[in-house]
């Protein structure tokens, strides 16, 4: 393995201004990302349909804690093959085509142009600057298929695969600086940019998915197979074996 | 008249941080609210900051508890300098016109809120404690049934739905909002105990028997809960004076065993009856 001895100046000139620029970009970007943002209309539909969903998630989990009549009242509230709840409704769903939906497709747009465009910029006008050295090493071993990858500026067959360029230093950057914005910004900030991938998977409680009758379907299947186990059973022969300490009540 | 830092011996910051904890806590008590926030706004408004906003809120609603019109209406004003478009402060606006019983106004303004945002529960809940307020309580448990169905989290509303069937003597009803309160909070003692205490005053075998199991757990969540003690040893009491019929086989062992309980409680209690005299 090649022990190869940097000039410091690379450290000064380099490594320090690629961590402070993604840094600023990124704070930056969570304060035009919050101008730039418009207030989500919450449909009332929606709401009252993922609060039904969490109370039937509710009845499933803590239903022992109810007598038998209440839970079985429930649980045919919800299920019934006539008149339950998840059986009769149905909602209209509208395929939300990003094409067309404006809304969406202004969201979409400002989220490119927030998050997507300053990465290309800074990433191209990086590999332009600090091209042609070798800015650090990963202490991890490489195979060689990364060379062409992390090496952009080098052309030395001969190299480790460890050494990299300032290019994937600034990609490294951008990821890492992540706990940095939550310490800085406080949590739920813009400039997360691997949280704004995640948030187009899970949805919060708040949105519903864009399927409820999907949604309402599987809570009928989870809330079929539910049994009443009633925890309540045996509580008052429990609570006559435990002594009850009161002797430290009123002293 | 002294200021409370002075009577108290406290500085600005610690009284700042006894109102940020009424707040999160949800505690009622306005005059000390009004007296402390008084003082906070009056003498320490630029070292407050942004906090000062929410202290506002506060000391309005606590104003408006102790009828002290001046106050509330000052607060108000600097809110609404701050945030005029703000559905919040409307609602403040509002709770003022309330307590100064101009219904119908109040009414207006959140009907106003309602149409620029449907999913503002705030305002239909106002609404709803006005019906109250004015005695139609009926209208207010229909209004309040139409409001739950479609916002069936609101754990408020149920606990205020089950005060209101209870006022009307409709227990069966107010045990199925318990039910609701406790199915979402089942560690919650006192929600155990409140739907046990239903179920007493309904009455009968079963519900006497569902009251004494739900005191018992009342009690194993907190062993300090004196009302489910004595709910519990009443309700032992009860069940075991009951008359058993002959299609209730187990009834006769249940009575014995009752018995046991009756007397196992009582020692317990006298216990505490005791020693709650002594000290």
């Amino acid at each position: 393995m090649a022990h190869l001895l940097l000039d410091s100046s690379i450290r000064l000139w380099v490594v320090l201004p690629i961590v402070f620029i993604t840094f600023i970009v990124g704070v930056l970007r969570h304060y035009v990302t919050q101008l730039l943002h418009n207030e989500k209309k919450v449909d009332l539909q929606q709401v009252s349909d993922s609060q039904v969903l969490l109370r039937s998630r509710i009845l499933r989990e803590n239903g022992k804690y109810l007598p038998k009549q209440s839970f079985a009242m429930r649980k045919h509230y919800f299920n019934n093959p006539e008149t339950g709840f998840f059986k009769k409704v149905k909602r209209k769903v509208i395929p939300k085509n990003p094409m067309t939906d404006t809304s969406m497709l202004t969201d979409m747009m400002k989220g490119n142009l927030t998050n997507v465009l300053p990465m290309i910029l800074i990433g191209g006008w990086i590999n332009w600057a600090f091209s042609g050295f070798v800015t650090t090493k990963v202490p991890f071993p490489l195979t060689l298929r990364f060379k062409p990858m992390l090496q952009r500026g080098i052309e030395l067959l001969s190299l480790d695969a460890s050494w990299v360029s300032s290019a994937s230093w600034y990609f490294l950057n951008v990821f890492g600086l992540r706990s940095m914005y939550t310490l800085i910004l406080g949590q739920d900030n813009a400039a997360d940019q691997s949280r704004i991938m995640q948030d187009q998977m899970t949805g919060a409680a708040m949105a519903m998915p864009p399927d409820p009758n999907k949604a309402f379907k599987s809570e009928w299947e989870a809330l079929e197979i539910v049994e009443h186990r009633w925890a309540l059973e045996n509580v008052e022969e429990e609570l006559m074996c435990q002594d009850l300490n009161f002797r430290g009540l009123f002293s | 008249m002294s200021s409370i830092s002075e009577l108290y011996d406290v500085s600005w910051e610690e009284m700042r941080d006894k109102l940020r904890k009424w707040r999160e806590e949800n505690y009622r008590n306005s005059e000390q609210i009004v007296d402390v926030g008084e003082e906070l706004i009056n003498e320490h408004a630029s070292k407050l900051g942004d906090d000062i906003w929410i202290i506002y809120e506060q000391v309005m609603i606590a104003a408006l508890d102790c009828s002290r019109d001046d106050l509330a209406w000052s607060c108000l004003q600097e809110l609404k300098r701050q945030f005029p478009d703000s559905h919040r402060v409307k609602r403040l606006a509002g709770m003022r016109l309330e307590a100064l019983e101009r219904y119908e106004d109040a009414n207006k303004l959140y009907d106003s809120i309602l149409q620029d945002d449907p999913t503002n529960t705030a305002a239909r809940k106002r609404k709803i404690s006005i019906l109250r307020a004015q005695g139609k309580s009926s209208e207010a448990i229909r209004e309040l049934n139409e409001y739950l169905e479609q916002f069936v989290g609101d754990q408020e509303a149920w606990h205020e739905l089950s005060e209101l069937y209870i006022n009307e003597h409709d227990y069966a009803k107010a045990a199925f909002c318990l039910e609701e309160l406790m199915m979402t909070n089942p560690h919650n003692h006192l929600y155990c105990e409140q739907y046990a205490e239903v179920k007493y005053t309904q009455g009968g075998l079963e519900n006497l028997e569902l009251a004494r199991k739900y005191f018992a757990q009342a009690l194993k969540l907190n062993n300090r809960n004196m009302r489910a003690l004595f709910g519990l040893y009443m309700g032992l009491f009860a069940t075991s004076h009951q008359p058993y019929t002959p299609q209730n086989p187990e009834a006769q062992g249940f009575a014995a065993r009752n018995r046991d309980e009756v007397d196992c409680v009582q020692l317990k209690f006298q216990h505490i009856h005791g020693e709650g005299l002594s000290c």
